[in-house]
């Protein structure tokens, strides 16, 4: 167990709370909006899991939160992150420097390409520390050892003063998560940390972020596509279409009873391997159609309406908010609204 | 590691044999014959006088046993006697390698530096004044010829305002090698090593840019700036030492390129480096200096691709490995 570095900060209300936020592309001179009007919380210790189709705006968001939303041709253009109530919409570089790696950190989906070649991963764990906590460079060293360690690294003493391309994706990614980690960071963030690596490796490192939850007692987002990764690792589910928030709810509601006609679609889109096997394979299902690049988007109606069988003249002319469906759970969808009538 | 050092060395070595034979047979198979010219400054000699002439300096021999003969007594260490000068070609080399060493190592130590600062700081702003500065210094720089650079440096450095000497090495009477001789030789150094850096700052300026901006686009970058690296760190530790690489390589393959530009160089400013000597020795058909000046500069394009090598390991860990 590693000695606390860090006071915990006392406060009342979400550790982390974004409100109304849009996130744009200037696009030929027009600024296209990519996320609009998502509000979430995240409450201390909680894993959140973040879930939807490719381009919906999921690693943008996660961007959005460390104030790393590639400028040009990317800004937030509305809404707030209070992180313990403070906007970092509104703070400067010195004051997110701060915070990034240290209060929220990051782990990305390409552990290949996301540790520097020429430095040893030693010290890539240990810069962290030196930088936010002041550490002497021995101290510091002492540190990313340890940390190396905790992630799961066979003989860590010699393999902090190997460089990246030593290792294995795997492992690679496992120095992400010690990198990640070293501060002690109040939030987690891991954009699909497993999509690169195979399937064996998959497992022990959602296993390492699961230990490691326990012990570091950091809140978790998980992006990701796997629907089993979601039921097995977090606690509740927030489901994006097209830069927006379309449900959100319990874990076990989310698989159980999904509500939104898209998250049902993506429900059913896993194959359902408990059945017995059959001469005959089921069809994979699939959800008809593509989602709509935010450039084809109108200003109002249900983005999700072309590919609903479900679609009516109001999906098509309004908007719809996020409507509540009973047990803390939300969806976005006129359906729900008609049937509470 | 050994192994590899020892290879490379054999393959260096054979590298500079075939170099010698290439260029023997080049030069011996081109019109233009040193007798000839020999006997023309001489203001005309008898049949005979030429006939021994041609002997005694071996022409009269079949090529390949000239061939012989000559990588026979470069192996010993003899390239042969000048035939204009009447010294041995080592000693006048011996004179010239020096300045001309010192003429391109500046003018490409001062190209990759002050390229690399340009490129690096208008990759940070993309439209700033200093970008536009980098592409206006591309654009000349590939397009304005050597000489003619050179010619209104000295025209406006030298003659309106007479700020660096028209020419030569020094003005200093002795070679005491004293500071005041080395300031000397740096106030005429400054406009030749001018000229033959602008050519190559505009290339390194865009390499450094381009290069830069791939790097800051990386996603090691991006762990970097998410880890909470000040600025500072972000682009002089993470970004830079990748960003360089390919000037290194560059610099390393340009050596040879610089070398020839710093005939036109040395010529333009009467640098007396192996640039000028080699430009005399095609017009007096000095066929052994010639040869010698051309070997030389085939060996400090190796020595200087080792040494790149070297350093190139120095940045990146990745090719120890291999
Ligand atoms: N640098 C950029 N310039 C312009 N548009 C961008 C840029 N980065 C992202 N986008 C756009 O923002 C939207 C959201 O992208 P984002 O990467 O967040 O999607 P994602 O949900 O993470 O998808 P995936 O599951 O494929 O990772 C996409 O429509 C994408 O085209
Ligand atoms: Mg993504």
């Amino acid at each position: 167990m590693p000695e606390p570095l860090k006071p915990e900060l006392l406060t009342s209300g979400p550790l982390l709370s974004v409100r109304d936020l849009e996130i744009v592309f200037r696009i030929d001179g027009q600024d296209v909006p990519v996320v609009r009007d998502l509000s979430f919380d995240i409450e201390a210790g909680e894993t959140l899991g973040i879930v939807g189709e490719s381009g919906c705006g999921k690693s943008i968001t996660a961007l959005s939160l460390l104030g790393l939303v590639p400028n040009p041709p990317g800004r937030v253009s509305k809404g707030q992150i209070l992180l313990n109530g403070e906007d970092l919409t509104r703070a400067g570089e010195a004051r997110l420097n701060a915070v990034r790696g240290n209060d929220i950190s990051m782990v990305f989906q390409e552990p290949m390409t996301s540790l520097n070649p020429v430095y040893t991963i030693g010290e890539q764990i240990a810069e962290t520390v030196r930088v936010h906590f002041g550490l002497s460079r021995a101290a510091a060293w002492d540190r990313a050892v340890e940390m190396l360690s905790q992630v799961g690294i066979p003989s860590p003493k010699t393999r902090a003063h190997d460089y990246p391309h030593q290792l294995s994706g795997g492992m690679r990614q496992r120095v992400m998560i010690a990198i990640a980690l070293v501060c002690e960071p109040k939030i987690l963030i891991a954009d699909e940390p497993t999509t690169a690596l195979d399937v064996t490796v998959q497992a022990q490192i959602f296993d390492l972020f699961q230990d490691l939850q326990e012990r570091f007692g950091a809140a978790i987002i998980l992006i990701t596509h796997d629907i089993g990764v979601v039921a097995q690792m977090t606690d509740r589910v927030m489901v994006m279409y097209a830069g927006r928030k379309i449900e959100e709810g319990s874990v076990a509601s989310f698989i159980r009873d999904p509500r939104h006609p898209y998250t049902r679609g993506l429900i059913s889109c896993i194959p359902h391997l408990s059945l017995p096997p059959s001469d005959v394979p089921a069809p994979l299902f699939e959800i008809p159609g593509v989602v709509p690049s935010a450039r084809e988007l109108g200003a109002s109606g249900c983005a999700f309406a072309p590919r609903c069988s479900h679609a009516s003249g109001r999906c098509a002319a309004e908007t719809p908010t996020l409507f509540p469906v009973g047990d803390g759970r939300s969806a976005a969808c006129w359906l729900e609204v008609e049937a509470a009538r | 590691m050994l192994k590899l050092t020892l290879r490379k060395a054999a393959n260096a070595v054979a590298l500079l044999l075939a170099v010698l034979v290439l260029n023997f047979t080049m030069i011996h198979l081109a019109p233009g014959d040193p007798v000839e010219t020999l006997v023309g400054e001489m203001g005309g000699a008898t049949p005979a006088l030429i006939e021994d002439l041609r002997r005694s300096m071996g022409l009269d021999q079949p090529l390949y046993i000239q061939i012989g003969l000559y990588v026979g007594n470069v192996l010993r260490g003899d390239f042969g006697h000048s035939y204009y000068y009447d010294q041995p070609v080592l000693t006048l080399i011996g004179a010239r390698i020096g300045p001309t060493l010192l003429l391109v190592t500046t003018a490409l130590f001062a190209a990759t530096m002050i390229g690399t600062v340009l490129g690096v700081f208008s990759a940070q702003r993309r439209s700033s004044w200093l970008s536009h500065l980098v592409t206006v210094l591309s654009l000349a720089g590939f397009s304005a010829p050597v000489f003619w650079v050179g010619i209104m440096l000295i025209l406006v450095l030298s003659v309106a305002f007479p700020i660096f000497p028209i020419s030569g090495m020094s003005d200093a009477v002795g070679t005491d090698g004293g500071l005041l001789y080395a300031l000397d030789v740096a106030h005429h150094l400054a406009l030749p090593a001018l000229t033959l850096a602008l050519i190559y700052l505009a290339f390194y300026s865009r390499l450094a840019r381009a290069s830069m901006l791939e790097v800051l686009g990386s996603d090691y970058v991006r762990t970097a700036r998410a880890k909470g690296l000040p600025r500072r760190l972000v682009v002089y530790k993470h970004a830079l030492r990748n960003a360089i690489l390919p000037v290194v390589t560059f610099a390393g393959l340009q050596f040879g390129q610089v070398i020839s530009g710093a005939v036109l160089v040395e010529t333009v400013f009467a640098w007396p480096g192996l640039g000028t000597l080699a430009f005399d020795s095609i017009l007096r058909r000095d066929t052994p200096t010639l040869l010698g000046i051309l070997f030389f500069s085939a060996l400090m394009v190796v020595v200087m691709n080792v040494l790149t090598d070297l350093l190139y390991r120095r940045i990146d860990p990745r090719i120890k490995i291999r």
